[in-house]
């Protein structure tokens, strides 16, 4: 009973990882929208600088992303009325990653220079548009 | 002393009018850099009307590269008055900035461009292999390919205008498809596409030259026709959805056709297979446990051979003789009648040539002649019985 069970269920499985894509793209994208939506909410004065990775190397995406996704816990809404649409979009933030290349990366989060929220969240918008360009098609 | 004013009054003239000159020859816009379609670029600081000094550009990436010359500078009427960039001299996403030398005579006036993204600097090339299909009911659809490589990286602007219009009209798309809803067979429409690199990929407002046109419909003059290829020959038109979820090991270049095709290909394997696999699971659970024959192929009993001995171990009580049917005087004939007592042996010592004296007298020995006769006196065989 259990042999049979089992079969059928990795021919289940195998037929839906056929259908599976890699919806990297869309990720991507909804990353993309999420800043933007970002930085229409996020408080810009009186508040902490943050480290902001400028066109890192491709070596270095993966740490450029982990640094700014520490930057973006400190983030704070610009007033109570945006809370919610502001913690949606932090939740996003975090749970987003980035496939590690493996690569050594010279420079580390605290090597980068100290902007505002607003430039940093700007930093980040290029950052992700420079990883959606280099997306293929079929993935990544 | 008047040649002496006049000579100065000439100079400063001269230096005015060259100052002028020169600061006009310095283009108040600066230079305008456009990438086209990611394979080269151009750098112009003005045209030739403006223009008469000697330039030269020097360029760099931030932190990246040390600064080079131009290469290849453009020139109109011998002044030169831009710089062609080859794909390999583009870096994207590192800041780029240009310096520009003017001289004229002696002097040299130096011009420096801010950091440029070359990201948001693209100008995608026209889209090409406009096609049109005519759905049912009255519907266009209208579909076309872009040499630029990154198809998600664009969006698109259809612009048309039937005959008996007089304005055109412009629509925002995000695929590579348009649906025109009503047409009429009337009129003879025009359609225009041009593309952009959208907001995903960087931050430009460049949008591409308009494409060739397509037409459709019939005109009073002359038969239009839709310029139609073959439904065969489209490359990868595909919808935003398809190319969301269809992306796996199947590449789009395998199902030519249309993209209403594309989308019931897509709705087959995103929710028909795994609903067909679930239920072939199901059913064959439920087979399983409801037919017992099926059950008793697949998963057979475990002999217990206990079952052909309970006769032996139940009937009989474990007379293994009397289960396996042996006769009766066999039986008997095992069983001893007659009742044994304990016999002891001991050896016999050897003969030491002496007559033994026999007690019970039966019958006396002869004596051999010739052999001495020697009385023993003790005999082993006093007390000792042989025989049965």
């Amino acid at each position: 009973m259990e042999r049979m069970i089992i079969f059928c269920m990795l021919f289940f499985c195998s037929s839906m990882a056929l259908t599976a894509a890699p919806y990297k793209i869309v990720k991507y994208k909804q990353l993309h929208k999420t800043i933007t939506l970002l930085q229409n909410t996020v408080k810009d004065q009186d508040v902490e600088l943050l480290h902001t990775p400028e066109n890192p190397v491709d070596e270095c995406l993966f740490t450029a992303v982990a640094c700014f996704q520490k930057g973006t816990l400190k983030l704070q809404p610009e007033n109570s009325k945006v809370n919610s649409t502001f913690n949606q979009a932090i939740t996003v933030l975090k749970k987003f990653t980035l496939r590690d290349s493996g690569k050594q990366c010279e420079s580390s989060c605290e090597s980068y220079e100290k902007k505002k929220p607003k430039e940093f969240l700007k930093s980040f918008e290029k950052l992700i548009q420079k990883v959606i360009r280099h997306t293929r098609a079929e993935g990544y | 002393m008047a040649v002496h004013a006049a000579f100065l009054a000439s100079t400063i003239l001269l230096l005015c009018g060259m100052g002028p000159c020169l600061a006009a020859a310095h283009s108040p816009s600066g230079v305008e850099c456009v990438l086209f379609n990611e394979e080269y670029m151009t750098c112009m600081w003005g045209s030739r009307e403006t223009l008469t000094a000697n330039y030269s550009l020097y360029y760099w990436y931030e932190n990246r590269s040390p600064v080079m010359e131009c290469k290849h500078y453009l020139q109109d009427q011998g002044v030169s008055i831009g710089c062609y960039f080859n794909q390999s001299e583009i870096i994207q996403f590192q800041p780029f900035r240009v310096l520009i030398n003017a001289s004229l005579g002696s002097r040299t006036l130096k011009f420096l461009s801010k950091p440029m993204e070359l990201q948001d600097l693209v100008k995608p090339e026209a889209p090409v292999n406009l096609t049109i299909r005519n759905m049912s009911s009255n519907q266009l659809q209208l579909t076309w390919t872009s040499p630029y490589p990154k198809a998600q990286c664009l969006e698109h602007a259809v612009k048309y205008k039937s005959n008996k219009d007089t304005n055109w009209m412009e629509h925002q798309v995000k695929g590579d498809i348009f649906s025109f809803p009503s047409v009429d067979y009337e009129k003879y429409y025009t359609f225009y596409v041009r593309s952009k690199i959208n907001s995903y990929c960087g931050r430009t407002q460049l949008w591409s030259e308009w494409s060739v046109p397509v037409v459709w419909g019939s005109n009073s003059t002359s038969k239009g026709s839709s310029h139609g290829h073959p439904r065969r020959a489209i490359d990868v038109p595909t919808p935003l959805l398809w190319r969301c979820a269809g992306q796996g090991s199947m590449s789009p270049q395998l199902f030519p056709g249309t993209a209403e095709e594309q989308l019931h290909w897509f709705w087959i394997h995103t929710v028909l297979i795994p609903i067909a696999s679930c239920l072939l699971l199901l059913v064959l659970v439920v087979l399983l446990v409801r037919m017992e024959r099926v059950w008793v192929i697949l998963m057979p009993r475990i002999p217990n051979p206990s079952k052909n001995f309970d006769e032996l171990f139940i009937t009989h009580n474990g007379n293994f003789q009397e289960w396996a049917g042996v006769p009766k005087d066999v039986v008997e004939s095992f069983r001893p009648n007659y009742s044994e007592n304990i016999c002891y042996v001991s050896e016999l010592p050897p003969k030491d040539s002496c007559e033994p004296l026999w007690e019970s007298g039966n019958y006396s020995p002869s004596v051999m002649p010739g052999t001495p006769a020697a009385p023993c006196e003790h005999s082993p065989y006093k007390n000792s019985y042989v025989g049965l």
